[in-house]
């Protein structure tokens, strides 16, 4: 299912003297099974973009196309395409209402129409893949849960609709570090079901070891898009603009200018590592790179 | 559909009108309310009408963004209309239609009474458009004072009143969010009958009433943090002063209020 935005520009408060463009003509698009990773400033139109993707919001300018269905056609059914796209908010957790996790997780289904057999059936796969056991939760209140677990179960709630595009906003904001693997993990996991992803970070390790392509806003235009090595490369650019490349790209930089060899395009833990023991393996002592495989 | 709340809505800005100590300020709309009741004429709608339109121009407030405030209230105008022009009797008959009697009197009332109620709506605006909540409720306090004497709880109410306009747009914001998470979860917001409505209204309230809980908690408790314990020798970081332009334009309503009098009495 692609997704395509063209000329997308969105205005709030027209005619009003707090006027502010939030998208100025915004255009891109992504296709099946893509991981696209988000970035940009606090205020570059991030959130208001992704509320366009799936009819939220209604843009002033430009339109957005899902899988044929252009959003600002009248005859859309604006409940298909929300079927066919998730949305996870940033703080997914506040939305939690209902008297048991299992009900909670089961609204989106239920909105959609399904029969029961399905809504359970979907109910325990979305439990499995954020891993939360179904029997042993599934009857508490949502409320009763830690921070980690409520979101993890509003996840469910939009991962049991099975829609083939999954956007998160910042899904690992305020987490702990064992709390944001879980979420990203679980991510990765639907990412492999086949499924399409985009996810807003404002963590550049997170993007560059998860994306297969990164969007970047600045001030409400689309600023770049590429490859995380094509982005990351850009280093001045991205700071420009109040970004940043991810922490192992500056490490490399960093040891290179100390004597090291390192090749370009080190965004991830997994090419630091590869890199370095290259690196250190072409080197007589042997010790050293023994070292460097056991800290991998 | 949030959005479209001007009443209350303070309007930054550095007019003259803007910078009136709000005592002075919250003292005049009292006695702006009171001509509004008192003009009897045509006359009397023309020299309100002079120190509304003065008093617009000198905020820098575009006129069309003080209109917008009517909207509210417009059906209610609108019905005043109506209703006092098919049921008052008077003399000199206008028109006869059936059971209708439409007098000269009837136009004449309902004319007025809409305008006063227009008058009222575009001056309170005016107020709190050019007023923040937070000199609107310092000035309350202020003015509220003497009912110390009687035990009244002035300082506590101030704070009530400053808390919650302070969290009116953050619920608002937070209503739009939370009704936004569960549009895409499939929610259904606008359609099905009375009840399927008040029902859709479940997934909207829980989440905000927790909500509203969870910050109430956390506001009293960065409060008691930083030593917060009601009104007793509390001192002000902005002490309000009475200045010139103060009473210049108390001296302008004073001389509209004498003007609409004159009129009444002649």
């Amino acid at each position: 299912m692609p997704v395509e935005a063209r000329d997308l520009t969105h205005t709030y408060n027209v005619d009003s003297p707090f006027e502010s463009t939030a998208l100025d003509k915004v255009s891109f698009s992504i296709a099946d099974g893509e991981f696209v990773g988000i970035i940009g400033h606090t205020g570059s139109g991030k959130s208001t973009l992704i509320q366009h993707l799936n009819g939220l919001l209604k843009p002033t300018g430009g339109t957005v196309i899902v899988d044929g269905l252009d959003l600002m056609a009248k005859e859309t059914d604006k409940k298909e395409v929300r079927r066919r796209i998730g949305l996870v908010f940033q703080y997914p957790e506040y939305q939690l209402f209902e008297e048991t996790v299992f009900q909670d997780i089961a609204f989106g289904p239920k909105n959609l129409g399904l029969d029961k057999e399905e809504i359970e059936r979907r109910v325990r796969d979305a439990c499995k893949l954020v891993d939360l056991d179904c029997d042993q939760v599934g009857e508490k209140s949502p409320f009763e849960l830690s921070g980690g677990q409520k979101r993890r179960v509003a996840i469910a709630g939009v991962l049991a609709m099975e829609p083939g595009i999954l956007i998160l906003d910042e899904p690992t904001a305020g987490l702990d570090p064992y709390g944001r693997d879980s979420i990203l993990n679980l991510v990765r996991l639907w990412h492999e079901r086949g499924k399409t992803i985009l996810m807003v970070s404002h963590s550049m390790d997170d993007v560059a070891r998860l994306a297969d392509r990164i969007l970047v806003m600045n001030h409400g235009r689309l600023e770049m898009q590429g490859t995380p090595d094509e982005i990351f490369s850009q280093e001045a650019r991205l700071r420009s603009i109040g970004l940043d490349v991810p922490a192992v790209t500056t490490l490399a930089g960093e040891l290179n200018r100390l004597g090291f060899d390192l090749p370009p395009h080190i965004h991830t833990m997994e090419d630091m590592e590869r890199a370095l023991a290259s690196a250190l393996g072409g080197r007589p002592a042997a010790k050293k790179t023994e070292e460097a495989t056991a800290h991998a | 559909m949030l959005k479209d709340i001007t009443l209350g809505q303070f309007f930054p800005g550095d007019s003259v009108v803007h910078r009136l100590d709000p005592r002075v300020k919250m003292l005049m709309m009292v006695a702006y309310i009171v001509v509004v009741f008192l003009v009897k004429g045509f006359l009397g709608y023309l020299v309100l009408f002079a120190f509304l339109a003065g008093a617009t121009l000198l905020s820098h407030i575009k006129p069309k963004f003080l209109l917008r405030s009517i909207k509210p209230i417009l059906f209610i105008v609108v019905m005043t209309f109506v209703l006092n022009v098919l049921f008052t009797r008077g003399e000199k008959l206008l028109v006869e239609w059936g059971i209708l009697h439409i007098y000269w009197e009837g136009v004449r009332f309902a004319v007025f009474m809409s305008l006063r109620l227009v008058f009222l709506l575009l001056g309170t605006s005016l107020l709190t458009l050019t007023t923040s909540p937070m000199a609107l409720t310092d000035a309350l306090e202020r003015l509220l004072k003497p009912l110390k004497a009687i035990r009244f709880p002035v300082h506590e109410m101030a704070m009530m009143m400053t808390i919650a306009l302070r969290f009116i747009p953050t619920l608002l914001e937070e209503t739009d969010k939370i009704m936004k998470a569960q549009t895409a979860r499939g929610a259904d917001f606008d359609s099905g009958n009375l009840f399927a409505r008040a029902k859709a209204m479940v997934p909207l309230l829980v989440p905000l009433f927790v909500g509203a809980f969870r910050r109430a908690d956390e506001l009293a408790m960065a409060m008691e943090a930083r030593c917060y314990h009601g009104g007793g020798n509390r001192t002000r970081m902005k002490v309000l002063k009475v200045q010139r332009i103060d009473w210049y334009a108390s001296g302008v309503m004073a001389g509209t209020l004498c003007l609409v009098l004159l009129e009444r009495l002649l």
